[in-house]
């Protein structure tokens, strides 16, 4: 019978710690490009210019319908070849966010979709203009509404920071990589980092929940 | 051979697109169905009155659906071989933790939909004269099945992508293949170029039929 | 002629504009020669009015005569086709005007929406504040004088979705009255409501127009047409058909005019 033997958390906890922080740096780092370029891009779908319109469109539906890992490596060969050198953190932060933010796009979209006519007009009929009208009342109304998907994609997305170790970016499944190379006990290891995620997404969606009730709105 | 031969794509290598294309898809096809089984199955057992059964597959689907694929599948293929006499080979490796994967997504999927259908269509079916079974075939069970097939399918195109996975441990999957051309020939974006086309090719015509069931098939209740 | 709006006074003095004569040389509202269709459908045609800053107008007539598409024009929320519309002297066909013509014409909808993430006390406070800047503490001050106006000063913290219908068309009047409209402009908003929150929003309408509010009214209400109306506007098939006080309408115009005697009869009064 094999024993679970952990010990080497003695030895490379630390590592595991710094990966984990890299993990949250590169999440964070997603979740604000997600957010605002998701934004934009549902914003440019619901354009009435075609041009705008239709470009927005053609990205989000390739994004979606590719896998990240594909786009991780595209954006690893690639930028160097157009002559952008950053590190691995640099160059997953921007793959990982320009995807969560197709994601996004689609479930803001469909919260911008639910504020009908009758709020627009409502608001035009106060005197607010155009901006003023989306930032005040039409965008706070989507945002509400699409929370909860948006915590889901959230949760998403840390779990998809984890193929960055790929373009050898040290977040927490690439120090598990190490720490297995070191100490062959990859059982104990992998075990531990699907609980550490596990218990990572159990907090976002408590505290997710906490916040819905303060927000949460009826239409 | 000069350099530039070397550096450019050959009818060979449209051939090995092609057969990626078939790996991808192999071990996609082959993880969904058992995934969607084995989650349906899951799924019904969830809907169980009994708390305690109920509950029960709640110890499989949580942390497979709250960990990532990756960590699943090197715990799998690097882990289960210490722990055990299981040395699994890159394929079944990767199959069962996509199907595993997919299970877990597909068991809330299938409690959701059931879940969904109204109270009186279970005592419409009673009434009706239907045995509890009869009435969870004959009317819940279809019911059901209309809700979950659109988020099914969105599922489906996501394990899709994720069976992208693969190649890290070494499957020559589109994946795989893209990585080692674009190392080889050093234009990537050619080369990713092609690779995203394919997985396109594969995956938004399930996007389509996504979104056109979706509104074909919901009803309001 | 621009007016200039005093937001430093104190609320009192805001409430004043509103019943005070505005322009006294032209009128607030004129709408000249207005011609609108919606595809091949003409709802107004040539279409000439005017109307000053006092009493209580109702414009009534059969549905889809373009009440409240004239309404809508003089909001800017729909554009004309052809001939124009002053407000204080600006033309909704210029988009820089749109804003103060919204300003000086309050106006609550048939369905009205309470914005949804704000209390009420919020969605009264939040466009004075932002559109005449306001001090936020002064708005809530009037937000109290204009929720006591309309009965509702208790629910100032609640949400759109714990009020009735009639509840929430209260508030919405409350609100266009936030922002001291020189009139305002209402588009059948009794019409949604069940008849016992019907009588409520009309009885604060009542009020306000015994206080002297200029209100132009699109509605099926006869009762408040009589009580409330100092003119009647009738309407058919985008043109007007008389333009009278509420007292002739009901006793000398109602025997004279055929259509309208039939209008009347059809809706049963």
């Amino acid at each position: 019978m094999y024993k679970l033997n952990f010990n080497f958390l003695n030895r490379y906890g630390d590592m595991l710690i710094d990966g984990m922080k890299t993990t949250l740096l590169i999440v964070f780092g997603c979740l604000i490009i997600g957010f605002l370029l998701g934004t934009v891009l549902a914003l440019c779908r619901q354009s009435h210019n075609k041009l705008i319109k239709g470009t927005a469109t053609i990205f989000v539906d390739i994004l979606r319908n590719t896998p990240f890992l594909v786009q991780l490596f595209f954006f690893y060969y690639g930028l160097p070849v157009l002559g952008i050198q950053t590190g691995p953190i640099p160059t997953a932060i921007i793959a990982l966010g320009i995807n969560t933010s197709a994601q996004n796009c689609e479930i803001i979209r469909s919260g911008l979709m639910a504020v009908k006519k009758e709020y627009y007009e409502c608001a035009a009929a106060l005197g607010y203009g155009k901006v003023q009208t989306l930032q005040l009342f039409v965008l706070p109304i989507a945002f509400r509404l699409a929370f909860k998907s948006l915590v889901n994609n959230f949760i998403n997305l840390v779990l998809t920071s984890s193929v960055c170790f790929s373009i050898t970016v040290v977040e927490t499944m690439g120090a598990a990589k190490i720490i297995v190379g070191r100490t062959s006990r990859p059982f104990e290891i992998y075990l531990l980092i699907l609980l550490c995620y596990c218990i990572f997404t159990y907090i976002i969606s408590f505290l997710a929940k906490l916040v819905d009730k303060k927000i949460h709105i009826v239409l | 051979m000069s350099f530039y031969d070397y550096a450019n794509l050959t009818g060979n290598d449209a051939m090995q697109f092609l057969r990626a294309a078939g790996v991808t898809l192999y071990i996609t096809i082959v993880s969904l169905l058992i995934g969607s089984i084995l989650g349906i199955a899951l799924g019904i057992v969830r809907c169980s009155k009994n708390k305690a059964v109920s509950a029960l597959p709640l110890i499989l689907i949580e942390p497979l659906r709250n960990s990532p694929l990756v960590t699943q599948l090197f715990l799998i293929y690097y882990g289960l071989p210490m722990v055990s006499s299981i040395m699994l080979d890159p394929y079944p490796a990767a199959i069962l933790a996509i199907s595993l994967n997919t299970a877990a997504f597909m068991a809330v999927l299938v409690h959701n939909s059931i879940s969904a259908v109204p109270q009186g269509q279970w005592e419409a079916g009673l009434a009706l004269g239907h045995s509890s079974a009869s009435t969870f075939i004959h009317v819940i069970a279809r019911q059901a099945f209309r809700l979950l097939i659109p988020q099914a399918i969105t599922l489906y195109i996501s394990q899709l992508q994720c069976s992208s996975l693969v190649a890290l441990i070494g499957i020559m999957d589109l994946t795989k293949l893209g990585q080692n051309l674009a190392l080889r020939t050093l234009k990537p974006f050619m080369i990713y170029g092609i690779v995203f086309l394919i997985y396109y090719i594969l995956s938004s015509p399930l996007s389509k039929l996504a979104r056109d069931l979706e509104k074909k098939l919901s009803f309001n209740y | 002629m621009y007016i200039q709006r005093t937001t430093n006074d104190n609320y009192e003095s805001l409430i004043h504009d509103i019943t005070g004569k505005v322009g006294k040389e032209m009128a607030m509202i004129e709408v000249k020669n207005v011609t609108k269709s919606f595809g091949t459908l003409t709802v107004l045609k040539n279409f000439n009015v005017e109307f000053n800053q006092e009493g209580v107008t109702v414009l009534l007539g059969p549905s889809g005569t373009g009440k409240s598409t004239l309404l809508r024009c003089i909001n800017g929320l729909e554009t004309v086709d052809e001939g124009d519309i002053l407000v204080n002297g600006r033309s909704v066909k210029e988009k820089k005007n749109l804003r103060d013509i919204r300003l000086d014409c309050g106006m609550v909808f048939q369905r009205t929406v309470l914005f949804p993430h704000l209390n009420v006390m919020q969605n009264l406070t939040m466009s004075p504040v932002k559109l005449l800047k306001m001090d936020k503490a002064k708005a809530e001050e009037k937000a109290i004088y204009y929720l006591k106006k309309v009965g509702l000063e208790s629910k100032a913290k609640a949400l759109h979705n714990e009020l009735s219908g009639g509840e929430q068309q209260r508030i919405a009047i409350a609100r266009a009255l936030m922002m001291n409209p020189k009139a305002l402009l209402l588009d059948e908003i009794t019409s949604a409501l069940d008849p016992e929150m019907t009588s409520e929003v009309l009885k604060i309408l009542e009020n306000l127009a015994a206080e002297g509010v200029c209100m132009l009214c699109v509605t099926h209400e006869m009762q408040f047409a009589k009580h409330a109306a100092s003119r009647i506007i009738f309407m058919d098939k985008g043109s007007m058909e008389a333009d009278v006080t509420a007292e002739e309408f009901f006793s000398t115009v109602r025997k004279e005019n055929e259509r309208i005697a039939k209008f009347l009869n059809f809706i049963g009064e």
